[in-house]
């Protein structure tokens, strides 16, 4: 579904990815875990059409996305919940959720089975459905963010920290809609720094330090990795 | 009420309704690009003799003179952002200021050549009627400016706050990378709210032009007046862009009959400073730090 092929991403001088390479199967639910700091906001974003790379290749749904916009990557079924939710403080639940159907929707077409698919997912938006987005508690934005994004009718998501800043219960049944959404046949690749948690949902995760990939493998044997233990498990 | 009261309450409101619109084109651009477009007045200008040149020069029945007028207006808000904002967009906020006020003097500059410094006068389309309100005889066309002004008001409301075009525009305006993401045509967006500038500059253009002349000059003094309602109003507020033109207008229009005719500019100069001095967010308007 994903390919990226030796990615360098920089800021100015100072470079942020140094040649990242990682797969994402049909299907698959991938974890990106590592420190602050370490690139995977920006991989994200880079992959999304928010940053241009200096070198490398991004290939989505067997074709490279080359320098195409962030508008017609969404269009292409490339979802992506940025860091901090990003939610229009100024918009209604409605039509937070309305605004992301942009780029499928043509006159006449209805969105009522897509919001029933993210009302089932997160009742709590239904009960908000009037209220503005800056009106919501982070959870609920963050339910928001998510919903927002599968309007788009996304083949693959992609996700960032989706449980920064939530309480544990909450952190939870946001990933267990992680699941759910996954079970509904998106690809998932997400970026987190709760790493038991993302290490429960995914199926395989890769692990970057300062803007190289170190180490990657199924979910289950990085959990136990002597490495991914003492860094990021606190064991 | 005094038929002169009367009058005066009416053309200050007419007066006040251009304002409204003129500061609404302003919100509008600067809400969705977050600079403020110090052209505008040249867009109020171009308005006007866009409908000269259809109404005078070409002779056109009014029917097809002011839609063509504001089509040609439309078109011209689209090519501003294509060729003037789009490059500069991404510059420092000075560069753009610095940028839009220069294309406002090279528009002024090329309007004189084109139009000539010697003013029109473009009739109303109801000429010299007037109407009985109160007892007061009204001058037709400013009750038909107000209409006009009102609706136009009305019918950017709808857009913006009732459909989803609206909503998209307001999505980029509140987060242009979000909106991105979201798949929304940023640019695309962009140009339509342009072309809504043109149009409420436009209409504001139209309608002025037979209540004062058609001079290339005229953009920056109700430019001007239109900065000072958004400010009482509250710089990023509908109604506050609506009531603050209706008071500058009313306070243009009270204070030259009742107080000086000379210093009728200064009196609402004086007001827009009471209001930076005692509350700068304006009527409307909410503090920097308390916004959510």
């Amino acid at each position: 579904m994903l390919a990226v092929d030796r990615l360098t991403v920089a800021y100015g001088a100072i470079g942020a990815l140094h040649g990242v390479s990682l797969e994402v199967a049909k299907g698959e639910v991938v974890a990106l875990l590592g420190a602050n700091g370490a690139g995977k906001t920006t991989l994200l974003r880079t992959i999304s059409g928010l940053l241009k790379a200096k070198e490398g290749v991004i290939a989505f749904d067997g074709s490279p996305l080359g320098r195409s916009s962030a508008e017609s990557r969404v269009r292409r079924g490339l979802a992506h919940v940025p860091e901090g939710r990003r939610i229009f403080p100024g918009l209604t639940v409605l039509e937070n959720l309305d605004v992301a159907t942009t780029v499928w929707k043509r006159r006449g077409m209805s969105a009522a089975a897509d919001l029933d698919t993210v009302f089932a997912l997160f009742p709590r938006l239904r009960e908000r459905a009037g209220q503005l987005g800056w009106s919501l508690s982070g959870g609920e934005q963050q339910m928001l963010a998510i919903g927002r994004a599968l309007m788009a009718r996304p083949k693959m998501l992609l996700l960032d920290e989706p449980s920064l800043g939530l309480a544990p219960r909450l952190s939870e049944e946001v990933y267990r809609r992680i699941a759910d959404i996954n079970g509904k046949g998106v690809t998932v690749l997400l970026v987190e720094q709760n790493t038991v948690l993302a290490l429960e949902v995914a199926h395989r995760a890769y692990v970057i330090e300062n803007g190289h990939i170190v180490l990657e493998g199924p979910a289950r044997e990085l959990a136990d990795h002597p490495r991914v233990r003492e860094a990021y498990l606190g064991a | 009420m005094s038929q002169q009261l009367v009058q005066l309450i009416v053309s200050g409101l007419a007066v006040g309704a251009v304002y409204a619109l003129v500061g609404l084109a302003f919100i509008l651009v600067n809400e969705a690009t977050g600079v403020v477009n110090f052209a505008t007045g040249q867009f109020v200008m171009v308005g006007c003799f866009v409908a000269v040149t259809t109404v005078v020069q070409m002779q056109l029945p009014l029917a097809a003179a002011y839609p063509l007028a504001l089509t040609a207006m439309a078109f011209f808000g689209a090519i501003f952002y294509a060729i003037v904002f789009r490059p500069l967009q991404d510059r420092a906020v000075v560069t753009v200021i610095i940028g839009t006020v220069m294309i406002g003097i090279v528009i002024q500059n090329a309007s004189l050549i084109t139009w000539g410094s010697v003013p029109f006068r473009p009739r109303s389309p109801f000429g010299r009627q007037v109407v009985d309100v109160f007892g007061a005889a009204i001058s037709a066309h400013a009750l038909f400016v107000i209409a006009v002004a009102f609706l136009m008001i009305g019918l950017l409301y709808v857009l913006i706050y009732r459909t989803s075009v609206g909503a998209r525009m307001r999505a980029v305006a509140q987060d242009r990378d979000a909106a991105r993401l979201m798949g929304i045509g940023v640019d695309r967006m962009f140009v339509l709210t342009w072309v809504i500038a043109g149009l409420l500059t436009g209409t504001a253009g139209i309608l002025v032009g037979p209540m004062w002349f058609a001079d290339v000059n005229m953009g920056d003094p109700i430019a001007l007046k239109a900065f000072a309602a958004i400010i009482i109003g509250g710089f990023s507020s509908v109604p506050g862009a609506i009531l603050g033109g209706v008071l500058v207008g009313l306070a243009e229009m009270l204070g030259a009959a009742y107080v000086s005719s000379t210093y009728k500019d200064g009196i609402v100069f004086l007001i827009m400073i009471l209001f930076l001095l005692v509350r700068p967010q304006g009527i409307f308007g909410e503090r920097i730090g308390e916004r959510a």
